[in-house]
């Protein structure tokens, strides 16, 4: 029933600060099932998406009417698989900063780490490379789970699905960084979750349905400017304008939970 | 040292802190009592960098706390036992929380020790009972061996051994020297615990002092008289007013005699011929002084409470 904190005094030897706000959201992003849960599910994901479209490129090449879009790399389509992949993808990047205000954790996260945007940045530093692990991860898993549904209509070049594969860990990383920042922003994982698939995935579709002048809009939008990137694309910016387009919409949205953070009571 | 300077927190028209300033001074234990609503988990947040004061500051050792390098190590706090993620360990939540603070690994089992958790230390902490997060919040604030302590309603879910286990707590902290600081809206147990008592009620300072001034400052101790003869009480009653006194009316039979010793009571009713079926002195408990303050003060009274304050 004594307390022995005077017995132990802390040595003052170690320093907190950013490189301890880093090891603490590192500590804290492993030691829930959640994430590994995200990581299951996001590579059945990806492997079943990657195996369809292996499916109906197949069916595309050896049916009349149908486009005929020839022999194919995988890792194209690990790329192509991503415009619906990502919203699975992006879970654990949500969580990170949401399921903070779900539980209330937030409100100890304060108290360990109190300048905010140092959490912010700490979050960011911790997501940012394990998304990128994540993403190229799933390309060399989407890429592998297509090349034997494609037969004679696919080749499986090591070195360009290895590119292809870190440009999809590119990509990921940066809308992974843009889920973080609107999930400060928004706080919620329904209100994140519907906001980023808006952006992602139904705004892109909706102007690309109006064609022309819409699809000029789409290539200002963090995923079509993605997809731009990882396919290196020449128009309309080239591959580094498609990943600076989608970086900015990251900054931006980080810029805007710091200020909320900033702004805001925990 | 806790210090609060004007400390305001205002939200659209309510005000739910005003104008609080007051130190909290180490080695002892600064009860901090105020009915439900009363500004006391404000407060504690504005002092911990939670929330922004409308207006004035907080300062912990001289210092806001944001400005603190390695705040753990100067300010230990338990605001709100759930406060952590449910699907986490006890111990993945205090090792996430010494990294940050660059506090040595080592401490998470001592302190796991110390509050009595080691057992279930690896149990996901959404399967606690409140009780038991209590004690794993309180692990936390003593995690980073701290000279500041903030404990916000540290009992509550406690059974009567954990109880009597955090007043021990606060009482050694504060005898290594610590500033304690614990809110309760409990007075029994502050008496029990706290040294010094700040009282605030609708986010006002009521009262800073020590608990024995509390008692002795109270207008509850008073001499209760009871007569058959309401004619000749009232005469006693003209008498004591004349001498003074300060009378109340209880009932036509009773009256309550402020700053009157049953002696002086007891001899002018002698010399009036008052026929005395009941002559006594009450005195208050810490608890009917702290009714009293804060009467004024309780966010939600009923209306039988309101009535007990005569």
């Amino acid at each position: 029933m004594t307390v022995t904190t005077t017995a132990h005094r802390a040595p003052r030897i170690r320093e907190g600060g950013l490189h301890g706000a880093i090891a603490a959201e590192w500590t804290k992003l492993w030691s829930v099932r959640s994430t590994w849960w995200c990581l299951l599910s996001a590579a059945m994901v990806t492997a079943l998406v990657c195996a369809q479209l292996a499916v109906s490129h197949v069916y595309d090449n050896t049916h009349a009417g149908r486009p005929h879009p020839g022999v194919a790399s995988a890792g194209e389509l690990a790329i192509s698989a991503m415009s619906l992949v990502q919203v699975v993808v992006i879970a654990p990047a949500m969580l990170m900063i949401t399921s903070e205000y779900s539980t209330g954790l937030i409100r100890s996260t304060l108290l360990w780490t109190p300048v905010r945007h140092r959490m912010l940045l700490a979050k960011v530093i911790v997501l940012a490379p394990v998304m990128f692990a994540i993403g190229t991860a799933l390309g060399l898993l989407g890429a592998g789970a297509a090349r034997p549904m494609l037969g004679r209509w696919g080749t499986f070049p090591v070195t360009g699905v290895v590119a292809d594969a870190l440009s999809v860990g590119a990509y990921i990383a940066v809308v992974g960084v843009f889920t973080l920042g609107v999930g400060a922003v928004l706080r919620s994982a329904v209100g994140t979750l519907t906001g980023v698939f808006l952006v992602l995935m139904v705004v892109p579709t909706l102007l690309g349905v109006a064609g022309g002048a819409g699809e000029k809009v789409a290539d200002a939008l963090p995923s079509i400017a993605g997809q731009h990137f990882m396919r290196g694309d020449a128009d309309p910016y080239g591959p580094a304008g498609g990943l600076a387009v989608t970086a900015a919409w990251a900054v931006a949205a980080l810029l805007a939970g710091a200020w909320v953070l900033h702004r805001r009571d925990a | 040292m806790i210090t609060l300077r004007g400390l305001t927190k205002r939200y659209g028209e309510t005000t739910a802190v005003r104008d609080l300033s007051l130190d909290v001074l180490p080695g002892r234990v600064t009860g901090f009592l105020g009915p439900n609503g009363a500004g006391k988990s404000t407060t504690m947040r504005m002092i911990l960098g939670l929330d922004r004061p409308s207006a004035g500051e907080a300062l912990i050792c001289g210092r806001p706390y944001a400005t603190l390098r390695n705040p753990l190590r100067r300010v230990g706090a338990l605001l709100d036992a759930k406060a952590v993620h449910p699907a986490r360990s006890a111990r993945a939540h205090l090792l996430a929380m010494a990294r940050s603070n660059g506090i040595p690994a080592r401490r998470v089992g001592e302190v796991l020790d110390a509050v009595g958790l080691a057992s279930v230390a690896r149990r996901r902490v959404g399967t606690f009972s409140l009780g038991m997060s209590q004690r794993l919040g309180i692990a936390g604030a003593l995690l980073g061996d701290p000279e500041v302590l903030l404990f916000d309603e540290p009992v509550n879910g406690l059974d009567p051994d954990g109880v009597r286990w955090v007043r021990e707590l606060a009482r050694s902290l504060a005898g290594e020297g610590r500033t304690v600081l614990v809110s309760s809206h409990l007075m029994s147990e502050m008496q029990l615990t706290a040294d010094q008592l700040i009282v605030i009620g609708k986010g006002r300072l009521l009262a800073d002092a020590p608990i024995a001034d509390m008692l002795g400052g109270s207008s509850r101790s008073r001499v209760v008289v009871r007569s058959p003869d309401m004619e000749r009480l009232r005469a006693l009653a003209d008498a004591l007013a004349a001498d003074r006194s300060t009378v109340e009316r209880i009932s036509g039979h009773e009256l309550a005699v402020r700053d009157g010793s049953v002696e002086r009571v007891g001899d002018l009713a002698h010399r009036l011929a008052v026929p005395l079926h009941g002559l006594e002195e009450r005195t208050a408990s810490l608890e009917q002084a702290y009714m009293e303050l804060t009467a004024d003060s309780v966010e939600y009274g009923t209306a039988a409470a309101l009535e007990g304050r005569v």
